[in-house]
């Protein structure tokens, strides 16, 4: 779960300090399955619509989308938003890449019920319980147990170099780091700080495209590709290895764990969310399908050393090509009178005055 | 004499590009650059201040250096243009006031962080893009990069990305959508009033 991301993001603005700090990708709760405590990065799951155009570029590209006045240009990205039917008072579609809304958004309330009489107070009264080194140790136990498929998807998107330093990451703390117990790879003079990969993101990397975007109850947000990718990644070591791994005596307690971990460790971010947001939902599905098509463009953007392509970057963009991504869509200020655009039903560019 | 006409000409034709590269940098920063003073401002000013107070503080600078109409505009969309006048004025305010509560809150204590602010500013058409970096004692850096364009002869921020890749405007725009869709603008106004009186400002 990506709670952690969202909140900060939605600070509007900044990141409060502390909060973005290391917002892990928070599993609500037990992930039987999933990756292996991830650390305080995103989530693992992968990729989001609308990414494949591989960009390069040193400083990761940022990607800008026409950013226009809807006052100047009234309709020309009505649509883009509008997937979303309003029906009156209530019926409303779905948005870009979120087919299933109506149930996603029956999900999501009843994980938000659930987090709120159960999940969190476990979550709570774990974090308060347990010393953090205990926890930390934990997570990094976990998290280290997952750098093998970390390496196999180094591997798969044929980043030899990585997938050299994830070894070198996986043997320095499983030895000296104590089974995984201590994060000594990272340290700054070593200098292997823990990435994710997963099959989702090699899907990704060869142009799967994320599906549907979902909401479940104990994963969180992912999409289609990546839950079904986060099966895959769970299957690596109870097929390679076998015992503990395979077994329900390992893997429930570690979902378990791992799950409450999470939830601990995004609570701030969680609590933003629901602070600061309209539409919680909704702005979650947003940072986490922004974030997940910036993961997967980062691992573009080592491989294609052709040219900086800035997909978002021409305001002509035609805006129905890139519905699938809720990135994507040109911002259009809808006050500002412009030319280029035919008709608009609505709205005669009346505003440009009327936002100063 | 002949040799003073080339090398005047030569001056006159390369001196003020890179002049004119430096303003135009400059100028896109400082807005950048004093949030980032009024943010540290307010984070030292901390649980003293109080939230009001820290709203307050922040609120002037975000005046300053937001185009808070823009933002408002591009985060509706297309259905600005069939929102009354009034209520266009009140979702700006709305807007406006929760940029400074999220603020306001966000921002409340202080210890040690700093901003650092890139010297190179990227254009993306006539926008630019500037990156800062939070950097938080023993802990990660956060990058939060602003894209600015000009309003009114001077460079406004326009949206805002975290971690270089979540943007704020694209974010607010699925946020508000649904009940925009469903509710209107009123709707959302008053959504956006509960949020930031929520957050004590």
């Amino acid at each position: 779960m990506s709670f952690g991301l969202v909140l900060p993001t939605i600070a509007l603005l900044g990141a409060a300090p502390e909060q973005q700090v290391a917002v892990p990708g928070a599993a609500p709760v037990a992930q039987v399955d999933s990756q292996t405590g991830q650390q305080t990065t995103p989530p693992a799951p992968p990729a989001q619509p609308a990414e494949q155009p591989p960009t390069t570029t040193a400083a990761p590209a940022i990607p800008l989308d026409p950013l226009i006045d809807p006052a100047a240009a009234p309709d020309t990205n009505a649509a883009p938003l509008a997937t979303t039917v309003s029906v009156n008072g209530t019926a409303v579609g779905h948005a870009p890449g979120d087919p299933l809304e109506g149930l996603n958004r029956h999900l999501f309330a009843g994980y938000l019920f659930s987090d709120r009489k159960f999940i969190r107070p476990v979550a709570m009264g774990y974090r308060h319980v347990v010393p953090k080194p205990v926890r930390s140790g934990l997570r990094n136990f976990f998290s280290n147990l997952g750098e093998p498929i970390v390496f196999l998807n180094d591997l798969l998107q044929l980043k030899p170099g990585r997938a050299f330093k994830t070894f070198e990451r996986f043997v320095i703390n499983s030895s000296l780091g104590l089974g995984g117990l201590i994060d000594v790879a990272k340290s700054p003079n070593l200098g292997l700080p823990h990435h994710d990969n997963g099959f989702g993101n090699t899907l990704a990397y060869y142009g799967v495209g994320p599906g549907p975007y979902l909401f479940l109850p104990i994963i969180g947000p992912t999409t289609l590709r990546d839950l079904l990718a986060g099966q895959g990644d769970d299957f690596v070591l109870p097929i390679a290895i076998g015992n503990p791994f395979d077994r329900l005596e390992y893997q429930i307690p570690r979902g378990v764990l791992s799950g409450i971990d999470d939830r601990a460790e995004s609570d701030s971010d969680f609590k933003a969310l629901l602070d600061s947001a309209v539409d919680p939902y909704a702005t979650l599905r947003s940072v986490y399908l922004q974030n997940r098509a910036a993961e997967i463009q980062a691992l573009h953007s080592r491989s294609a050393k052709a040219g900086t392509t800035d997909p978002l970057g021409d305001p002509l963009g035609d805006p129905a090509a890139r519905q699938a991504s809720p990135l994507d869509d040109p911002l259009n200020d809808p006050a500002a009178p412009q030319s280029t655009t035919p008709a608009n039903p609505t709205d005669t560019p009346a505003s440009a005055t009327a936002n100063p | 004499m002949r040799y003073i006409i080339p090398a005047a000409l030569v001056a006159a034709l390369v001196a003020p590009a890179p002049a004119a590269f430096a303003q135009a940098s400059d100028a896109a920063r400082a807005p950048v650059q004093s949030l980032c003073d009024g943010l540290i401002g307010i984070m030292k000013g901390g649980k003293a201040m109080g939230a009001r107070g820290r709203g307050a503080a922040i609120g002037p600078v975000v005046d300053r250096v937001y185009d808070v109409p823009l933002m408002t505009r591009l985060t509706v969309g297309a259905s600005w243009n069939t929102i009354a006048p009034a209520d266009q004025t009140a979702l700006v305010a709305a807007f406006r006031r929760m940029i400074i509560g999220q603020y306001a809150v966000n921002f409340d204590s202080f210890s040690g962080e700093k901003f650092s602010v890139d010297p190179k500013v990227e254009t993306r058409g006539t926008d630019s893009l500037v990156r800062t970096t939070l950097i938080v004692p023993h802990d990660q850096p956060v990058a939060i990069a602003y894209r600015l364009r000009v309003s009114g002869g001077s460079w406004k921020i326009v949206d805002v990305f975290y971690r270089n890749s979540i943007s704020q405007l694209a974010t607010r725009r699925s946020d508000f959508s649904r009940v925009l869709a469903t509710g209107g603008a009123k709707a959302l106004i008053r959504h956006l009033d509960e949020l930031s009186t929520k957050s004590g400002n």
